[in-house]
């Protein structure tokens, strides 16, 4: 009774672990499928949104779920400005050496951004004790309500978007530019909107993990390093473009993470993610849930 | 004077083709006399650091200018040359400049390692397999504590027994020099037509006839082994390591500053690192101004600027010689 309790805790966490990923890793893959651009500045977002959480709650006193839908609408309007100043140029410039020109264009945003927010507000961890307290018990666990709530709502916003780019107009626009930009242009639709959108929807999925994250882990320059590697390894495992296959990632990653930091310890967990890392680029180079169409890893 | 000239011109025009012409050779004696000049600990080191990093921005732009890999996990294998140098140094009582080859060697294995793991991969997923191989190897520096000392850090035995940073900025300024000519002779060669060619289309390339598989290795073999043999140098250059030197924010440095110097511009890279490191630093101490410039200077580069410094001073001195020799010419009838 004691082993299961104990297998159910850590499976438990990776599941919730999982679900925020799920939610990181949908809009990295997003980003990719649609703009073709790798996206190395995805953990400033995380962190950004974590950041303007913390401001809604210590700063202008606001509630939980205010706080957090700030740091959504932040995460939106950040991503669209950065965008149109910095991807829309690029774009009307040249298309040239796309995918190397962007990588170093968001790592340069990267830098700007970690070491910007250093200058801002100093290197400290900026956190909150919880939003919600107390505990739930579900069985022979016990779960702090902030997770609960954490990973409810990675998995609405998860359930909302895959609704959104499946049954509505906008988000049909946004698969068809992602499966040929040529062809729906032809269709009328506009590009520069959709990229607009893509990139701010993007943003805005990782603010949200980020401020909901918060009471779970405080707000700090550097936040985003982890989480931006843990969204490209879902990305490679699955494959990239793929966006459902993303969410079911995040939730392997989540779980495969959280036993091998309990069996192997947080330092030697990397070696594990790696070892795997290279197995499936050597083995299954288009990810495991690779379907035709997905932009595949050969060159 | 039109006779003087043309007398060493042969001589001009071999250095040329070694990647020296007349006002590179004038800029690297300037070089190696300005430490005397100026006669400064500090300046000796900052140019000490400057040409390190030089060294290693070249050899990065070797890989990322040329077969189009972002090598992302860079700083692994100047750290590996690092740890490998100094342990082998306290262990087994080895040579700090034999730990320097060691060291080269290690990081020209690893490398040799990941260009094959990089083989079939395209351009970015090689550059996540090189950050995910980085960040384990980061992960493993902290966590064997027995070999590395972690992060409390392993202190390095120094390369020479003096105070003074002068003999090392002429070690290093040697290494540097060395390692400019060996990798511009390498890329004006058919070994470095070959990389362009697989960069810019590899299976154009492997039609032509080009053997990838080899030339990818090599490059990256190469790359990693000057990565390794500068780390060896820091470490009993600076005399203490952290497991952070793997970070990547030192790869980033290298990133920054062989994509101003211009992609595929090896003195481009050289010249931007003796630019920017002196000036960062007399600019301001904060470190994080400096990362923010170098992440600004990345963007517009990318944004205005592609072709970086090398490309400015390519158009800059196309447009001189064409305004000199047109006014030379003389008017017809």
């Amino acid at each position: 009774m004691g082993m299961l309790s104990f297998l159910n805790n850590i499976i438990l966490t990776g599941i919730l672990t999982g679900g925020l990923y799920a939610l990181m890793a949908m809009g990295l893959s997003l980003v990719f499928g649609v703009m073709n651009i790798p996206n190395f500045a995805y953990g400033e977002f995380y962190m950004i949104g974590a950041y303007l959480a913390f401001f809604g709650i210590e700063v202008f006193g606001w509630g939980p779920i205010p706080s957090i839908l700030f740091a959504m609408a932040g995460g939106f309007i950040f991503g669209a400005v950065i965008e149109k100043s910095l991807f829309y140029p690029l774009r009307q410039r040249s298309k040239e050496n796309w995918l190397m020109n962007t990588f170093l264009l968001t790592l340069g945003l990267s830098i700007i951004l970690q070491n910007g927010m250093v200058i801002l507000y100093g290197a400290n961890y900026h956190g909150i004790t919880y939003f919600w307290p107390g505990n739930i018990r579900l069985g022979p666990v016990n779960i702090s309500y902030d997770r609960a709530v954490a990973f409810l709502i990675a998995i609405v916003a998860i359930v909302l978007f895959s609704l959104f780019l499946n049954k509505t107009r906008t988000g049909r626009a946004i698969r068809a530019v992602s499966q040929d930009e040529t062809g729906a242009k032809l269709m009328g639709i506009d590009l520069n909107g959709i990229h607009m959108l893509t990139f701010a929807l993007s943003s805005l999925l990782a603010a949200l993990a980020g401020a909901s994250l918060l009471s779970i882990s405080a707000a700090y320059p550097t936040m985003g390093v982890t989480p931006l590697y843990t969204s490209w390894f879902v990305l490679i495992l699955v494959g990239m473009g793929n966006v459902e296959a993303s969410i079911w990632g995040g939730f392997i990653v989540g779980i495969l993470e959280t036993l091998s930091t309990f069996y192997l310890g947080s330092g030697w967990q990397s070696a594990v993610s790696l070892g795997i890392i290279i197995l499936i680029l050597l083995f299954k180079p288009a990810g495991i849930f690779a379907k035709k169409g997905v932009k595949t890893v050969w060159e | 004077m039109k006779t003087v000239l043309d007398s060493i011109k042969p001589y001009t025009n071999g250095l040329r083709k070694v990647g020296l012409p007349p006002i590179g050779i004038l800029l690297v004696i300037l070089l190696a006399l300005a430490p005397l000049a100026l006669q400064s600990e500090l300046w000796t080191r900052l140019l000490v650091d400057a040409l390190m990093s030089a060294s290693l921005a070249m050899a990065f732009d070797f890989t990322a200018g040329y077969i189009n890999i972002t090598n992302f996990g860079y700083a692994a294998f100047w750290g590996l040359g690092a740890y490998t140098s100094t342990i082998l140094v306290l262990r087994i009582g080895m040579t700090p400049w034999l730990g320097m080859l060691a060291g080269a060697i290690a990081a020209g294995i690893l490398g040799f390692g990941v260009g094959i793991l990089t083989l079939r991969l395209s351009g970015i997923f090689a550059s996540c397999m090189t950050w995910f191989v980085a960040l384990v190897m980061m992960g493993v520096c902290a966590n064997w504590t027995s070999l590395t000392s972690g992060n409390s850090g392993l202190i390095a035995p120094y390369l020479l027994n003096t105070d003074s940073n002068l003999p090392y900025f002429y070690i290093i300024l040697i290494f540097t020099l060395i390692i400019y000519l060996g990798l511009v002779l390498l890329t004006k060669s058919h070994v470095g037509m070959a990389f362009k060619a697989i960069g810019q289309d590899s299976q154009a390339a492997a039609a032509s006839g080009i053997n990838i598989t080899y030339y990818k290795v090599l490059n990256m073999t190469i790359s990693c082994a000057i990565a390794g043999l500068i780390g060896g140098f820091y470490a009993h250059f600076v005399g203490i390591l952290t497991p952070d030197l793997m970070s990547t924010s030192h790869t980033v440095e290298s990133i920054a500053i062989s994509t101003i110097g211009g992609r595929g511009s090896i003195w481009g890279a050289f010249v931007t690192a003796l630019i920017l490191i002196p000036s960062l630093e007399f600019m301001n101490s904060l470190m994080e101004l400096r990362m923010i410039i170098y992440g600004a200077l990345l963007i517009l580069v990318m944004l205005f600027y592609p072709t970086g410094l090398a490309g400015a001073c390519g158009s800059v001195y196309g447009y001189v010689k064409h305004k000199l020799t047109t006014s030379q010419r003389p008017m017809a009838g």
